[in-house]
């Protein structure tokens, strides 16, 4: 046992001074009484006074002795060695995901992290330190390097899970950073494990060792991961994918919902691990399509889906090409866009396309807006140097958001321009030789390509469409996009030209204004369900829509792993661990009281 | 000096009352009460106003007259009834508020004066360490005056000896006689009240408290001083130990009552703080020592 405020032993002078008071007669006023022979012969000392008298024995001496030496006691802090090993400074995360509101245990995942923190924080020493970072989608510090254990409680009592997943490399990283070199620091991550994979920075490991303190049991869930809606020409569909992630053959109800109408209910009894799709037609009327499982699981988040069934507007984008098949092809595998093909001959500038396309063609002057060069023709501005020949084709950047999914392993190019000199923009696609892609920002995002797609074999792979695709919507975003996102996802949002207000409606009819003319990244995603883009033109009311779902496997699957993949530690101090401190002055104080209580009971009971 | 013990409105209602006995009495002389020797005398002896329930044939038809009220002629026709006060003026009767001398001075004025209105024959006796007569017996209306200035004559103090009581019990004729005392002397009552019972008298012992030693009305520490004995003793107040005091009253009380109802003897214990008036009418009334 120690004792917190050992300063406070000299409050023990109290009892000798007790003890001392005692030994002083009282003066007592004279009464006179018709008969003294009636009144019993009982004396208690109450009060102090200058001659000095016999001690007598007394309840209420005793009582007052006994209530002075426990509150001696309490003072002193004394506290018991905890269980948690603590360093001086403790990093406590808690995992605020989606995954973390999961109600295998009372209340939640989250709750009982917060509990298990509570505890820490009870057994924190007078010099102790602590910090606590919530581990969501981002990574938010909620105290900091702070010995307040009122604050660090406050903290702790304010995480909310979100709908997100847990980014534990940057909770790391920032944790990192709160730790001078020398510190002796120990982290403590209070998380079901599913987290989003750890970044490779961490190779030079981390100042401080982790404890993973595992918090959940099942993994018993049924979710939906996925709903699209896909129109052919025949009609439009909804494709559910369902699947049971636990160990236990599972009976279920899937309802349909097209807007607020009941469409369909059917059962569907799911065996462990199995998946299933699920077809159903959707009403060409139908603005979204909701599919809701019945039966209860222990994870409420995958249990709903929306899907927007709603076409959204489509784009109309020019291609100037003698004659291009790969490139129309692949720009009209986006349904938003609506491609018209002219001859460089027949060229003639025009303000109703959005964006535009030059195949081996360049105009005197670009016209404004998003534009895609490929191979300009010699002696136009844009033209590069005399033509190389081309080795092995990479990227420049392997995680370039424009590149994503694009494999350029077996991608060849024969020829290109010399782009070295080019002041385009920066290379996206590199050889040894010279850049083959350049895209640019300002004032409009732009591509260019320095050779013909005729002299690769690019249009050949499947990397040619994704590519496409990527440098395509990166030029020309949807208006808003339909499809789904996964919660706090941003959102880019192109307003309508002549719009006058732009607003998002959220799920919960929450409404948040974007400034119009400008393209608008919208991040209050964090609620699941339909959101409503409203947009004013013409005093006329616009409206598309697009869906918010969890649509994820690795958070679905709820199975806390029993040992999670953390950082090495890149030791710097000599871990001072010691262990937490187990405060027991509070039940000293509630005896010293419940002492108090009866020792007033026997001055007034005249003991 | 009458005056001064007993307000003149009070006097008035006392006339209208009379000693109550539950046998007959001979007396040495007439008065108002039933006499074995049945009374020849038609001897005038004095005037007193009628009230409610006497007997019509005695009103004075010339006073009325005259007067415009009715008043009643006594005659020495009928026997007195000796009554004999016993007044405790020791020092534990100079105690409390109202003080509780002056409000036995009061109440023995009272029955008195009830007495002397019906012509009965009153003898008085003060006591504290020993009996003080208060002179020859007293009788009639006009001996008033005389009697209540004995009574505020006799100073307080000295200790309660019952004992001593004794020999002046003794020595009374059958009559009636009260014991005002507050009880609290030690050793207690009872030896006085089988004198009384010897000397065939009936009556009563009428037990005068202040308010103040019924309920103690302080707490806390102090040195306790008999008013008696002088006597010091240390002492702490507490609901516990007020308690013990309250109960070793109510026994004190509870062993007068019953020695003074075995020796056929009427007990009431009566509060400083209530008015003469009120024990005169209301607990003596009751108690049927007056009627």
């Amino acid at each position: 046992m120690t004792f917190l405020a050992p300063a406070a032993a000299a409050l023990a002078l109290t009892i000798p001074a007790i003890v001392a008071l005692y030994f002083l007669k009282i003066r007592r006023p004279t009464r006179i009484v018709p008969a003294l022979h009636l009144w019993p012969n009982q004396i208690r000392d109450r009060q102090a006074n200058v001659p000095w008298q016999r001690l007598r024995p007394s309840w209420l001496l005793f009582l007052q002795l006994l209530a002075a030496a426990v509150l001696v006691a309490a003072a002193l802090q004394p506290a018991l060695p905890a269980g948690a090993a603590l360093a001086r400074h403790s990093l406590v995360l808690v995992d605020a995901s989606a995954s973390m509101q999961a109600t295998d245990l009372s209340p939640s995942r989250l709750g009982e992290a917060r509990r298990q923190v509570n505890a820490v924080i009870d057994q924190l020493g007078p010099s102790d330190r602590m910090t606590i970072i919530a581990v969501g989608p981002t990574a938010r510090i909620l105290a900091s390097v702070t010995g307040d254990r009122d604050a660090l409680h406050r903290a702790v009592n304010e995480i909310k899970a979100s709908n997100g997943p847990a980014d534990l490399s940057a909770a790391l990283i920032l944790a990192a950073g709160l730790v001078r070199p020398g510190d002796d620091a120990r982290a403590y991550l209070f998380s079901d494990g599913i987290v989003q994979p750890l970044r490779a920075s961490f190779a030079a490991g981390l100042p401080f060792p982790v404890e993973y303190h595992r918090i959940g049991v099942s993994g018993e869930n049924v979710g939906l991961t996925s709903l699209t809606v896909r129109t052919s020409a025949q009609a439009r569909a909804a494709y559910l994918h369902v699947q049971n992630f636990g160990q236990q053959a599972r009976s279920v109800s899937v309802e349909w919902r097209a807007d607020s109408r009941l469409l369909d209910i059917r059962p569907l009894t799911l065996a462990a691990g199995q998946a299933q799709d699920l077809v159903l037609p959707v009403p060409a009327d139908a603005t979204s399509v909701t599919a809701r499982l019945g039966g209860g699981d222990v994870f409420a988040l995958d249990d709903s889906a929306t899907a927007v069934a709603k076409t959204p507007r489509a784009f109309r984008v020019l291609l100037v090409t003698p004659g291009n098949v790969f490139l129309e092809q692949a720009l009209r595998l986006r349904a938003d866009l609506q491609i018209d093909v002219v001859a460089p001959a027949a060229y003639r500038p025009s303000a109703a396309y959005a964006m535009t396309v030059f195949d081996r063609f360049a105009p005197q002057t670009l016209p404004d807006g998003p534009v895609l060069v490929v191979d300009p023709p010699a002696g136009s501005a844009l033209a590069g140097g005399a033509a190389l020949g081309i080795g092995r084709v990479r990227a420049v950047d392997a995680g370039d958001q424009l590149l994503a999914n694009v494999d350029l392993q077996d991608v060849h190019v024969a020829r290109s321009q010399d782009l070295r000199a080019s002041t385009f923009g920066r290379p996206l696609i590199t050889s040894l030789q010279t850049p083959l892609v350049l895209v640019r920002e300002e004032p409009y995002r732009r591509v260019l390509f320095g050779f013909d797609l005729h002299e690769s074999d690019l249009p050949l792979r499947i990397a040619f469409p994704i590519l496409t695709q990527n440098l395509s919507e990166w030029m020309l975003p949807p208006s808003v996009p339909s499809h789904s996102f996964h919660p706090d996802e941003p959102v880019t949002i192109v307003p309508e030209p002549g719009a006058t207000t732009v607003s998002v409606i959220r799920p919960d009819g929450s409404r948040r204004p974007i400034a119009p003319g400008s393209i608008a990244t919208f991040g209050d995603t964090d609620i699941i369900g339909a959101y409503t883009v409203e947009q004013v033109l013409a005093g006329r009311v616009q409206r598309s829509w697009f869906s918010v779902n969890l649509f994820s496997d690795s958070i679905s699957q709820l199975k806390p792993p029993d040992r999670l993949t953390l950082p090495p530690t890149r030791t710097t101090s000599t871990q001072a661990t010691h262990h937490g401190q187990l405060e027991i002055w509070p039940w000293i104080a509630l005896a010293a009281l419940g002492v108090v209580a009866a020792e007033w009971l026997a001055f007034h009971r005249g003991l | 000096m009458a005056a001064a013990l007993l307000e003149p409105a009070l006097l008035r209602r006392l006339e209208g009352l009379a000693l109550q006995v539950r046998r007959a009495v001979s007396g040495q002389m007439g008065g108002e009460r039933r006499s074995r020797k049945r009374g020849q005398s038609v001897e005038f002896a004095d005037f007193r106003n009628y009230t409610p329930g006497d007997d019509f044939r005695l009103i004075d038809w010339n006073a009325y007259a005259r007067l415009d009220r009715f008043m009643l002629r006594l005659f020495v026709a009928e026997e007195e009834l000796p009554l004999s006060l016993f007044v405790d003026l020791s020092g534990s009767m100079d105690w409390g508020t109202p003080n509780k001398a002056v409000t036995a001075r009061r109440l023995a004025g009272a029955i008195a004066y009830v007495a002397l209105a019906a012509l009965d024959r009153v003898r008085l006796t003060v006591f504290a360490d020993g009996p003080t007569s208060g002179g020859a017996p007293y009788r009639g209306r006009r001996a008033a005056a005389q009697l209540f200035a004995r009574l505020q004559s006799f100073p307080v103090g000295g200790v309660t000896n019952y004992q001593r009581l004794v020999w002046p019990i003794a020595r009374q004729r059958p009559g009636l006689s009260v014991v005002i005392t507050d009880g609290l002397g030690d050793p207690p009552i009872d030896g006085a009240l089988v004198a009384l019972q010897r000397a065939q008298q009936e009556g009563a012992v009428l037990q005068l408290l202040a308010p103040q030693e019924i309920v103690p009305d302080w707490s806390g520490d102090a040195r306790l001083k008999d008013a008696e004995t002088g006597l010091e003793r240390e002492f702490t107040a507490t609901p516990l130990t007020q308690g013990a005091y309250v109960n070793a009253l109510a026994q004190r009380t509870a062993q007068i009552e019953r020695a003074a109802v075995r020796r056929g003897l009427r007990f009431a214990r009566l509060s400083t703080d209530t008015a003469i008036d009120a024990m005169v009418q209301g607990t003596l009334r009751r108690l049927g020592l007056l009627g």
